[in-house]
């Protein structure tokens, strides 16, 4: 492989990586715009996202690579059930751990936060036991380069890139829609903008907090699918690192904001991939990190967000 | 028996336990010292993350960096692994738990600096961010090798041991002492420093120091327009809770001979947090009884029940609970643990127990015990004696605002504003709301920058200045919406107001050599001597939530006046009073006038208030000065008529006008 080559590469899969942090960041995002809370929890749920769509494959019987109408049918029931399981259960996270403490001191919440991971991290470390898990080759991988275009190339494209970016895409527009265009979007962003206003204008806060947890759940439990079948592996500690670079891409693209978000995901994926390449993988946790305390000391509000203060 | 005499009981029970207990072990036969003394360790931990998360309010999420940190220093400074000059010397462990404990304070400056300014969950974060790199960084360190196009620098270049860690580690010694095969030594050397911090931690609790961290946990803005530098006090309370993790790291790695990066994982942050929130955050007796649960849970019951559950799945041939091992639960425990602690009991197990909120009825509580009207002789001396006027500070003016004007984004919130304070004057500030009288606080008190505009404060500019320096120089303020310390005490409040008025440093603090005693002693009774005077003498050990509206207001005004200021900034004292608390409180204003000299700025909507005190008004409307004069001018003056009736509708005149 000649340099370029490498870096083409090397960017194709910063791409799969960032859409699967901007989905996870998207949760992240839309929970602290709401409520102020940096929800620890959050990239465990994507993790559970991935163990809970394989155990749907199972129960539905698929064991091998999906074929012809099964990949019209069985993986968008998959998509469906997962995001389903997970959005209830981010659903029931809020509702047993984190409403209790909707008028607590702003650190409460988040040490709560931290409690709930753990719990989640180590009932997936109970269910699965320690080691790696294997994740069955359920989509089919072509080179699409090789095979579809008789290209001879080093770079290696295949139809999972395509279905990572393909996935994610309808789920970035359906959102945008979701919050743009519809009235439970529309109470959403009022509640994030001044609750107390909000609730004053006759908008049901806690019912609009639910949906938020919801929809978050929801795009976690898609990303965590969609890891499953790219990477065809998982582990019980994957959320906390997942989580915390989602998290990092949410503050880069400016904590409240969607398209910041969807920006610091795909830079943060980038970025990661390119230092497992030009620097070394064994410190691209470190350079992550780095970029995080940077922005959050520097420039808090991101690269798309709004200038936020506390309230004098 | 009396309390005092139980409490001597307890504590003498308590000494010949800790003292009598590895002897006790050892004519048993239980071999638990090694385990209890490891134990302690993590208690040394939690007591130092007590002072951050405790005693400042600042979640510091990546603890175990600085633990790591005074681990490696010493492990570094005395092990043969890198070849470092101390090792061997008999006596180079005593010289390197300081070098450990001063790297991790260090360590806390560089951490804490620039991240002070930065919000309470994203700080958190940030901890979290440093505490992940650090074991990354000693990880990746012990086999460096940078590579620039086929040169190299730098080739396989050891600095931390990497995965391998560091092994051994030199042990302290003692002539006659059997450090290396005894784990008594131990118990006893980790005992002493972990009697001596909680020894030094309580008396930084009950001090000078102690009070401004509550004070910036409970209110930073507060805090920091009543004198108490944030900046510092913060970074103080980062260097000294990572210096304690200094001693823990040295001692952890001399003690077990060998560390790896894995003992310093995040998991390790989270268990010190579960300590600490378990027994009660800011609590000594809580935190201490937070870690000592949570090791025995962990090292004891968790194992110990394992070997349970198994007998019993044996004997009833149950296969799953044979085979079940709740040590793999840890992590969940403690999880559900922190959990559990917030949602049931969030000030610990031992925290502070805050009383049910005084039912808010002001009426009745005036009427049972109505406040003693001000009396001339009940003004503290000692207050007398500070504000007189010495002759360096002989200008007319003492506060002089030519030209102010700030911006919010498109709005002009205060346009060339002009105004002057002279000395031993009240002066009323009036306007329509949002005219921008409260803007006009900020900005002087330094809450606020100023766009452009002089601020002369006895002939000094004010402008740049942080609101606590401004404290310093003598100007004290109250807040519209009562911003107390609600969770200390009356006196406590106070207190806190005296805190720029004080010198006692960390070292004084702990060692309380006599003039700290003095001094401590002389502000608790120039306080009480305040809060007399405010009439809330009886109050004094209240928690300031539990006052009633009018107290807390008139607590405001004694913890304004404990910093000294000649100059007094009010923002609506007698908004939600009833007519006899505002007569009250009017006649104190003038009194502090008439017999201390006091200048005073003057933010009312009551305009008999307002009209009846003041010798000057300036009236503010949408941010511009549209009148100044006399209150006798002022009410002729028609664009206040204008301003404050509108134009031709008098239905809005009883609207505008009345007090809110």
């Amino acid at each position: 492989m000649n340099w370029w080559e490498v870096l083409v590469q090397q960017t194709i899969n910063g791409l799969t990586r960032g859409a699967v942090f901007a989905l996870i960041a998207l949760g992240y995002t839309m929970v602290y715009g709401i409520i102020e809370l940096i929800n620890f929890a959050h990239g465990d749920v994507f993790m559970l996202g991935l163990f809970v769509s394989l155990a749907w494959f199972s129960l539905l019987g698929v064991t091998r690579t999906l074929t012809g109408w099964q990949l019209v049918t069985l993986l968008p029931l998959v998509f469906l059930l997962t995001m389903l399981t997970t959005a209830a259960l981010n659903v029931a996270i809020d509702r047993l751990a984190y409403r209790p403490l909707r008028r607590s001191p702003r650190l409460a919440p988040l040490i709560t936060a931290i409690g709930v991971s753990f719990m989640l991290e180590n009932l997936a470390l109970l269910w699965k036991g320690p080691a790696p898990i294997a994740y069955p080759d359920v989509f089919p991988s072509v080179d699409i380069l090789r095979e579809w275009f008789g290209v001879d190339s080093a770079i290696f494209l295949t139809t999972k890139d395509v279905l990572v970016v393909v996935a994610t895409i309808p789920l970035m527009i359906g959102l945008t829609y979701f919050v743009r265009r519809t009235r439970w979007g529309k109470a959403m962003r009022a509640t994030a903008q001044d609750r107390e206003t909000a609730q004053a204008m006759g908008i049901d806060v806690e019912r609009t907090i639910l949906v938020t947890f919801l929809v978050g759940g929801a795009l976690a439990g898609a990303a965590g699918l969609i890891q499953g079948m790219y990477y065809n592996i998982g582990m019980w500690w994957m959320g906390y690192q997942a989580g915390l670079r989602a998290f990092t891409a949410a503050v880069l693209g400016g904590i409240g904001s969607m398209g910041g978000a969807a920006l610091g995901g795909l830079v943060i994926g980038f970025l990661s991939a390119w230092s497992d390449q030009y620097i070394s993988a064994r410190w691209t946790n470190a350079i992550v990190f780095s970029i995080l305390i940077l922005v959050l000391v520097f420039r808090p509000r991101g690269l798309l967000g709004e200038p936020t203060s506390d309230k004098a | 028996m009396s309390a005092t005499a139980r409490r001597a009981i307890g504590w003498t029970a308590l000494v010949a336990g800790l003292l009598l207990y590895p002897f006790l072990d050892r004519a048993l036969g239980l071999q638990t010292v090694h385990a209890v003394s490891d134990g302690m360790i993590y208690v040394l931990l939690a007591l130092g993350l007590n002072i951050v998360v405790g005693y400042a309010g600042l979640l510091d999420l990546g603890y175990a960096a600085f633990f790591a940190i005074g681990a490696y220093a010493m492990g570094l400074l005395n092990s043969p692994v890198l070849g470092s000059p101390l090792y061997g010397h008999p006596w180079s462990f005593w010289l390197c738990i300081w070098l450990a404990a001063a790297m991790s304070a260090l360590l806390g400056l560089v951490i804490g600096a620039p991240t002070l300014r930065v919000r309470g969950d994203y700080l958190a974060i940030i901890t979290l961010g440093f505490g992940e790199i650090i074991p990354v960084a000693i990880r990746n360190l012990g086999d460096v090798t940078i590579e620039i196009g086929g040169w190299r620098p730098v080739e396989r270049l050891n600095l931390t041991g990497g995965e391998n860690g560091v092994n051994p580690v030199g042990r302290p010694y003692l002539p006659g002492v059997p450090f290396e095969t005894d784990p008594v030594p131990w118990y006893f050397l980790i005992l002493v420093i972990g009697a001596a911090s909680v020894w030094a931690m309580s008396r930084l609790h009950d001090s000078r120091l102690g009070r401004a961290w509550m004070a910036i946990r409970e209110d930073e803005t507060a805090a920091d327009c009543t004198g108490v530098n944030p900046v510092s006090t913060k970074l103080l309370a980062f260097a000294l809770g990572a210096s304690f993790s200094g001693f823990a790291g040295s001692i952890y790695a001399a003690k077990l001979q060998a560390i790896t990066p894995g003992a310093f994982e995040f998991q390790v942050s989270i268990m010190l947090l579960c300590m600490v929130v378990l027994g009660g955050a800011g609590s000594l007796r809580g935190v201490v009884l937070g870690a000592m649960l949570i090791t025995v849970f962990d090292r004891v019951v968790l194992s110990q029940t394992t070997f349970l559950v198994r007998g019993i799945g044996r004997t009833l041939g149950v296969p799953a609970l044979a085979a079940l091992d709740l040590t793999l639960w840890r992590w969940f425990f403690f999880g559900l643990g922190l959990v559990l602690v917030m949602l049931l009991r969030p000030q610990g197990l031992a925290g502070r127990r805050t009383s049910p909120i005084a039912p808010d009825d002001a009426d009745e509580v005036t009427a049972m015990e109505p406040s003693p009207p001000p009396r001339v002789e009940s003004i503290p001396g000692w207050l007398r004696e500070q504000l007189a006027p010495g002759p360096a500070t002989r200008e007319a003016a003492i506060l002089q605002v030519q030209g102010l004007t700030k911006r919010f984004g498109g709005v002009v919130a205060l346009h060339e504003v002009d105004l002057v304070v002279p000395r031993g004057s009240i002066i009323g500030l009036i306007g329509p709301n949002g005219a921008g009288k409260t803007t006009f606080f900020n900005v002087v008190t330094g809450l606020v920058r100023p766009d452009s505009g002089r601020l002369t404060f006895e002939g000094a500019s004010l402008v740049g200045l942080r609101p606590n320096a401004i404290v310093a120089r003598g100007i004290a303020r109250t807040f519209q919406s009562i911003r107390l310390f609600t969770h200390m005490t009356v006196l406590e409040n106070v207190l806190v107001g005296e805190h720029c008025r004080l010198a006692a440093t960390v070292a004084g603090a702990v060692l309380r050599p006599p003039s700290v005693t003095a001094e401590e002693r002389r502000a608790r009774e120039r306080a009480r001597a305040l809060l007399a005077f405010v009439g809330l003498a009886g109050k004094a050990d209240d928690l300031a939530r539990n006052l009633p509206y009018g107290d807390q207001r008139r607590l405001e005004i004694a913890r304004a006046l404990a910093t000294e200021p000649r100059l007094l900034l009010l923002d609506e004292p007698t908004a939600g009073m009833n007519p006899r608390e505002t007569e009250t409180l009017t006649n104190l204003i003038g009194l502090l006038r008439r017999e201390l000299a006091l200048s005073v700025l003057l933010i009312e909507h009551d305009m008999a208030v307002v009209m009846g005190i003041s010798d000057r008004i300036t009236v503010l409307d949408y941010g511009t000065r549209i009148a100044e004069g006399t209150p006798a001018e002022i009410q002729r003056h028609p664009r206040v008529i204008e301003a404050y009736l509108g134009t031709g509708s008098e239905q809005e005149s009883a609207a505008r006008t009345a007090p809110r």
